[in-house]
């Protein structure tokens, strides 16, 4: 038995050791938003992480800005009870921090301000002598076109200005970020190690990043946007050979049925979407992404052959293979049942009903091995921004889907996706929208109602195997 | 362009046949074309003094991106320089001096000469580029505003090309030092005739020439990547696309501290016995004797130095890092390339069974992947984040398989795809690399113990390439100009 890759004794991952990242930046440069995408994709690689958000602290212990005495945000003299409120919150923070790390998390991500270097240095120290790396994460903005439109849709609608008339909270809004200006100061200081983020992403600052955790956030950071784009996702037709691995068989009749069905309905659906946006569908280009396998090529091989309804023309669309898509290895376990597994590997089946996330089955994957094999594929979805469609197999769909939503790890192999259903997902600043559309019923469908599934697939099929839990909102066509 | 799929099959694409014909259920795998990189048009000019480790820089990525297919090739301001003095020195029999009066900006005369054939240079790397390059590497200094914005203009005038500037900061007195020597005592043409101290001595004043006007990357709107003491401080600005960002990414991991990565395949398997091949078998008796000889030989080769050990998750590998006592990690990306369903075969089964396709392997080794399993380029693709990874660490010990190793040994050689999966890696031997400024030394330690040989040369080829006899082992700076032609790949 073979530990995961980059487990330590600790529990920790990649020897990375625990990271604190201190935010530093102004209100309303997205603080926020960066810290939870980060978040998002650590959690997904397995490292437990936790963004503490000062701002969310204070109004849970306080409220809203009504209650503060009217000298909370200013930076300059302070009547002794502001004073010791301030310390009281911050202190709170700290406090949580620690007990984070205390119960074997490994990456924290403090969001606030922390706009001085004097703030800074404060909370370092303390941390550093735990043994705790400390990355400064500052983001700065001088667009003030973005900066308003964050303003605007994120800040005013905060529980700190419930009630309050639009353009007084963002008067009010703009009187807390002058104060803050004043006194602001840049991280220009070597003594930590830090990444500066400009405008995100136009310009990066690293400074001393070192480690594998480290280097991998700063690569992520490298590559997030904010363009609107929409991802699809599909299952590939059925095949001849559904239950082996191995054979990489094409796909049979029904599969090829499925593809031209695919085609016609992602057109549809996207010019539907689209057109909601107030944008042009054939403007923009489709890039779609297979694995290397037959039965996922195959399924976009009507994509680009050009028939006259087609509302797009064929050049807008783009199909690339990329063999790190391939679906999760089953090892010596293809072609099983799960009566044979039981049967004839019944130590190693136990272990794997216990933890199918991490379990790895003799000479297959894991869960977690097959999302590392795809996060070069994750960063590459991140920076792409045309619109994408990925035709891939159950269980790359489940790793990919798990990061976007933002679902723990442990619960990547319980996602259920159907073939016959298109999966729709818009990444906006603060989470997903994600919805499913069903449109096709055919042969091969591994619907739990039909039953379609092949059992001696069930290493890939694990979900459907156990009528997965987490199955996004379906809209049937009808409605 | 659009990827075509291959349409001679497109037979079975009609649903409404009562079949489709399973055309691709026979033979055990197919060739497999290499990705369209023909969007990538990227030129990369270096920025930055001389003895700055501008040239290491642009020889790690070149060597990186060939390794990933991309065409990409070094255009050295001064090769150029060198090749024009010398054809020069043909035709009129006079020789040009080059010493430090030449590169000094009051020099006016030389300050032309030298603007234009930086000029000359980027219009041949852009020529290559149209001609179906996919990265050029404008190696110059490149040092003022004025220059870059030239650069920029003469690109922007190209369609879909985009120009990053890689400058190298670098203020550490001991890694100048370092480079000044390496310069002098690498054979540098522009020094043939002097003594050491003489050259140091030119060669400095030559950098000062080039500090007087120096002018780092400040202007705000061009796409550029600042490095400062290799990998200490990066700035990244405007870094669009998707090679530019791996590009940045790459050069940000690469550092200069001294170490050595050894690689070992694991001791003799029963299935080498058998010569089958894949499977997850445990170790002969042979196989055992070596790993327990492995920890000796490392021991005696690198002392008390830290070393962390990488193996895959098969048996074999496991089985002979076993008695090593250092920390190890088993990584997933390093298991043996899939031989899909001929998986536990041997050679000789699978020549018997499926001759035409066994044939078809040979041919093109490189692009072939088995039937539900891999090729060797989807094993470097799966590589891609281990190299990254590799760049970071330091003194690292991989126990491996036989095309894993042979992979990653391509990266460090800079081997041709095609030559790739021929190249030796026997077992029961440490091969030992050394990074150096220019190319990477090598050492190979065999053990005694008898093994089977699982080389496979590529068949009725005029005997395979004596690859590494050709080339002498030596990670000495390469001179372009001094070699008869152009085109021979500018590291060893």
């Amino acid at each position: 038995m073979v530990a995961p890759l980059y487990t330590t004794a600790s529990g920790l991952l990649f020897h990375a050791g625990k990271i604190l990242v201190l935010t530093v930046g102004l209100p309303a440069r997205g603080k926020t938003h960066i810290s939870r995408a980060l978040e998002r994709y650590l959690r997904w690689t397995g490292v437990k992480t936790q963004v503490i958000s000062l701002g969310d602290y204070r109004r849970k212990v306080i409220g809203g800005t009504q209650k503060l005495p009217p000298d909370y945000f200013t930076l300059g003299e302070k009547s002794p009870e502001t004073i010791a409120l301030r310390k009281r919150i911050s202190d709170g923070c700290e406090q949580l921090i620690w007990d984070f790390f205390n119960a074997k998390g490994q990456v924290l991500i403090y969001d606030a301000n922390n706009g001085t270097k004097e703030r800074r240095r404060s909370i370092a120290e303390k941390f550093v002598a735990a043994g705790i790396h400390v990355i400064m994460l500052e983001s700065i903005c001088d667009d003030e076109e973005l900066i308003l439109a964050n303003i605007r849709s994120v800040k005013i609608s905060s529980p700190d200005y419930r009630g309050w008339d639009q353009d007084k909270a963002v008067d009010d809004y703009y009187k807390r970020i002058r104060d803050h200006v004043v006194h602001y100061e840049p991280v220009e200081e070597t003594d930590y190690p830090s990444i500066r983020i400009k405008n995100v992403g136009d310009n990066i600052m690293v400074n001393d990043i070192r480690g594998y955790l480290q280097s991998r956030i700063v690569f992520f950071l490298m590559n997030i946007h904010n363009r609107f784009r929409t991802i699809y996702f599909a299952r590939s037709g059925q095949s001849l050979i559904e239950h082996s691995y191995k054979a990489d068989s094409d796909l049979s009749p029904g599969g090829w049925q499925y593809a031209e069905k695919l085609k016609e309905f992602v057109f549809k659906q996207r010019a539907k979407t689209l057109e909601a946006r107030g944008v042009d569908p054939t403007t923009r280009r489709l890039v779609i992404w297979t694995s290397a396998r037959r039965r996922s090529h195959h399924t976009a091989w009507p994509f680009l052959t050009t028939s006259p309804n087609d509302p797009c023309p064929p050049s807008s669309v783009k199909v690339m293979e990329r063999p790190q898509m391939s679906e999760i290895n089953p090892g010596v376990w293809d072609g099983l049942t799960p009566d044979e597994v039981r049967k004839y590997y019944p130590d190693e089946w136990e272990r794997f009903v216990k933890d199918p996330y991490a379990y790895r089955a003799p000479r297959a994957e894991s869960y977690h091995d097959l999302c590392v094999r795809l996060e070069p594929t994750l960063i590459e979805l991140e920076r792409q921004k045309e619109d994408l469609l990925i035709i891939g197999h159950a269980s790359v769909i489940r790793c990919i889907l798990a990061y976007l939503i933002g679902l723990p790890a442990s619960e990547i192999p319980a996602i259920e996706v159907a073939r016959g259903d298109l999966l729709e997902v818009m990444p906006t600043s603060y989470g997903v929208y994600s919805q499913a559309y069903h449109f096709w019923d055919g042969p091969g469908r591994s619907d739990t109602n039909s039953g379609g599934g092949d059992e001696k697939n069930f290493y890939e099929n694990y979900a459907e195997d156990t009528k997965g839990k987490r199955r996004p909102e379906v809209e049937s066509l009808e409605a | 362009m659009l990827k075509k799929f291959d349409q001679s099959a497109a037979s079975s694409k009609i649903p409404s046949q009562s079949a489709t014909p399973p055309i691709s259920v026979v033979g055990i795998g197919n060739k497999v074309a290499k990705p369209d990189y023909s969007e990538a048009k990227i030129v990369v000019a270096t920025v930055g003094l001389p003895a700055r480790g501008k040239s290491y820089l642009s020889n790690k990525l070149m060597r990186y991106l060939k390794w990933l297919e991309y065409d990409v090739k070094v255009f050295n301001v001064g090769q150029l320089r060198r090749s024009r003095a010398r054809q020069r020195a043909l035709t009129s029999g006079q020789r040009e001096s080059h010493t430090a009066e030449y590169f000094s900006h009051s020099n006016e005369e030389a300050t032309r000469l030298r603007d234009k054939l930086a000029e000359d240079s980027l219009d041949m790397l852009i020529q290559w580029l149209k001609d179906g390059g996919n990265v050029g590497i404008h190696d110059a200094t490149n040092s003022t505003h004025n220059r870059r914005d030239k650069i920029q203009q003469r690109v922007a005038r190209e369609k879909g090309f985009t120009v990053i500037f890689l400058e190298s900061i670098c203020d550490d007195p001991e890694i100048i030092a370092a480079n000044v020597a390496l310069k002098v005592s690498s054979g540098d043409p522009d020094y043939k005739d002097m003594s050491p101290e003489e050259a140091k001595t030119d060669f400095l004043r030559r950098i000062r020439a080039y500090e007087a006007v120096y002018e780092t990357i400040t202007e705000p709107g061009i796409s550029y990547l600042k490095i400062i003491n290799v990998g200490d401080r990066v700035v990244m600005n405007h870094i669009r696309g998707y090679l530019q960002s791996r590009i940045a990414f790459y050069l940000m991991n690469l550092h200069l501290k001294p170490r050595s990565i050894f690689m070992s395949r694991h001791g003799e398997s029963q299935y080498n016995v058998e010569g089958k091949i894949g499977g997850d078998a445990l170790l002969s008796v042979h196989g055992q004797t070596y790993a327990e000889a492995l920890p000796g030989l490392i021991k005696n080769n690198i002392g008390d130095a830290p070393l962390t050990v990488w193996t895959s998750t098969l048996q074999r590998t496991i089985q002979s890092a076993q008695y090593l006592p250092y920390p190890k990690l088993t990584w997933k990306s390093l298991d043996e390339l899939d031989a899909g369903v001929c998986d536990g075969m041997t050679y000789e089964e699978i020549e018997k069974q499926y001759p035409e396709d066994f044939a078809n392997r040979d041919e093109d080794k490189f692009n072939y992947r088995y039937r539900g399993g891999e090729s060797y380029r989807d094993v470097v693709v799966r590589l891609e984040p281990v190299i990254m990874e590799l760049e970071r660490q330091e003194n690292i010990l991989i126990i491996g398989h036989q095309a894993i190793l042979r992979c990653l040994y391509a990266y460090f050689h800079n081997f041709k795809q095609a030559d790739l999966p021929y190249i030796k890696i026997p077992l029961h031997t440490v091969i030992k690399l050394t990074p150096k400024a220019y190319g990477c030394d090598e050492e190979r330690y065999t053990l005694p113990i008898a093994a089977v040989d699982t080389h496979r040369p590529k068949p009725k080829a005029p005997a395979p390439k004596p690859l590494r006899e050709a080339t002498p082992m030596t990670s000495r700076r390469h001179y372009y100009a001094e070699e008869e032609t152009e085109e021979v790949a500018p590291l060893e």
